[in-house]
């Protein structure tokens, strides 16, 4: 999957401290509630769980587990030719995260274990994604 | 709730001719058009005048005033909604009192108006988060969710691709005797696998149309539709539950492909119509993607939980199987009206005027629809 570009990202209130933190220090952090610990993406206002406001950016492990996949074998986007894969893990921290495999499968992943890679895509974005472990 | 209110008129543009004419370039009309045919379509079938309409609801695609205007109505309640929940709150608004005939009506420009369910400008995305926010990793499009759904499901349970087949073939038996579908030609298992992949696992016959139309239906309070109509087709029971946690990272579709909220709203439908799955003559499902049925088929206790593919092969969802399902070709072949359609073919079939493609002695007929994380479900039922 070459692309040159990102395609647009979510900048709403929320948004930047995640791909802040990506182009510092190359770790993807997510919101972590400080008064129950749930562990929260995509980011937003208050605990899904408590509903309190109070949230650390706290690293993850980087660990997950695939849970569904698809190839792409359309055109939709003009920085995405076809075909290419998305994948949802689920991060060992809790919530589901949609995101690429480095390489295209070649045979079903569903259940693989997956880590973290942090891609720096042509415009400088540097995107989350996963590979394969075992 | 049970017959309170019925539906007493049915209208729709005519979407095979307009698909040829946007197709050869020309724009036939915009949405406030298309809505406007059906209407009028409607009126005639009711057999009733405008003046005699006091409520309306309009659907998403259309502003409320700017269709009312157009319709040239004056009314003392009105609404905008989809489909589904359209019939919902036109059975309230007529149960509470604030209206007693109530129009509803739906216009779509959506092919020749070019709108986008996917990529750069695809429509809907600052409504639902799911449909844009995962942009930067190239996942866009409604099918794609559905794909992703479809996946998981048939790892989880071991259904093949060529058991979700059946959906596309089961409905081209039932457009292929509808005059008013666009896509009439019958296919076969091995036509449906050897067609391309749009995202895989969903192939192109997965995939619904995108095509111009309009529909209207009138709902009347049940003493007035019961003067108006000769045949009026009721309302026997409504239901819905909604599940939204977690929705933007595909949570429950993913997890429970909607199960839990299907089997709320099948509790609570079947309860209300004092009936069950098996007292169903015709099924019809919101089918944006084939892969809503095998859902649908389990989620309302059609076939047990993972045997959905089993039960499409064996007992069959096509005409003469044991669950005819979206026999007018549904979205995938008859036309895209984002369930509107699916409504009309309920009471033609508890009418008795779907010719070559009519479920004989049809008298219940379930409509299921699960858009954007609402499962909804209404019984029609006929005298
Ligand atoms: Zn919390």
């Amino acid at each position: 999957m070459q692309v040159d570009k990102t395609p647009p990202r979510i900048m709403g209130l929320y948004d930047a401290p995640m791909w802040q933190f990506l182009d510092d220090d190359r770790a993807l952090r997510l919101q972590c509630c400080s008064d129950c610990g749930t562990w929260r993406y995509p980011p937003g206002p208050v605990c899904p769980e408590c509903l309190s406001s109070a949230s650390e950016w706290k690293p993850v492990s980087g660990g997950g587990t695939v849970i569904s996949w698809v190839m792409f074998r359309k055109e939709y986007l003009p920085e995405y030719p076809a075909p290419y894969n998305v994948v949802a893990v689920r991060l060992d921290e809790g919530p589901i995260m949609i995101s690429n495999l480095v390489e295209d499968p070649a045979e079903n992943v569903i259940g693989r274990k997956v880590t973290l890679v942090v891609v720096d895509m042509a415009d400088g974005v540097k995107l989350p994604r996963f590979k394969v472990v075992e | 709730m049970r017959r309170s209110a019925a539906v007493i008129g049915i209208g729709h543009s005519d979407w095979v001719a307009d698909w040829h004419r946007v197709r050869a370039g020309e724009r036939p009309g915009d949405c406030y058009h298309y809505g406007a045919v059906a209407f009028r379509n409607a009126l005639k079938d009711a057999g009733i005048k405008r003046d005699q309409i006091d409520g309306l609801i309009v659907g998403p695609t259309t502003a409320y005033e700017r269709m009312a205007e157009v319709l040239h109505m004056d009314v003392r309640w009105g609404d905008q909604a989809d489909a589904v929940l359209s019939v919902l709150q036109a059975v309230q608004a007529i149960e509470t009192g604030a209206a007693e005939v109530v129009a509803l009506v739906y216009g779509n420009d959506q092919r020749s108006a070019g709108t986008q369910y996917g990529g750069p400008q695809a429509m809907g995305g600052d409504l639902f988060l799911s449909y844009v926010y995962h942009a930067p990793w190239g996942m866009t499009s409604q099918g794609a969710l559905y794909a992703m759904t479809f996946r998981a499901y048939a790892e989880r349970y071991g259904i093949s691709e060529r058991d979700l087949g059946h959906v596309a073939v089961a409905q081209r038996q039932g457009s292929a005797r509808n005059p008013n579908a666009i896509q009439r030609k019958e296919i076969t298992l091995d036509d449906y696998m050897a067609a391309r992949y749009i995202t895989e696992p969903l192939r192109l016959f997965d995939y619904c149309l995108i095509n111009d139309g309009g529909v209207a239906l009138i709902i009347a309070e049940a003493s007035i539709a019961r003067k108006l109509a000769e045949n009026p087709v009721w309302i026997e029971a409504t239901g819905r539950f909604d599940l939204n946690r977690a929705a933007t990272s595909l949570e429950p579709r993913l997890t429970d492909f909607y199960r839990p909220a299907q089997q709320h709203v099948a509790q609570e439908v079947f309860n209300r119509a004092g009936i069950g799955p098996k007292d169903i003559d015709v099924f019809q499902v919101y089918d944006s993607f084939s892969v809503h049925v095998p859902l649908a088929l389990e989620g309302y206790g059609y076939c047990g939980v993972g045997e959905a593919g089993k039960f499409m092969s064996e007992q069959g969802i096509g005409l003469g199987g044991a669950l005819p399902t979206n026999t007018s070709g549904g979205h995938l072949s008859e036309t895209y009206m984002q369930g509107w359609a699916h409504q009309i073919e309920c009471v033609r079939q508890l009418r008795g005027e779907c010719g070559d493609r009519q479920v004989a002695n049809a008298r219940r007929v379930h409509y299921s629809s699960d858009v954007a994380g609402k499962a909804v479900s209404i019984i029609y039922g006929s005298d």
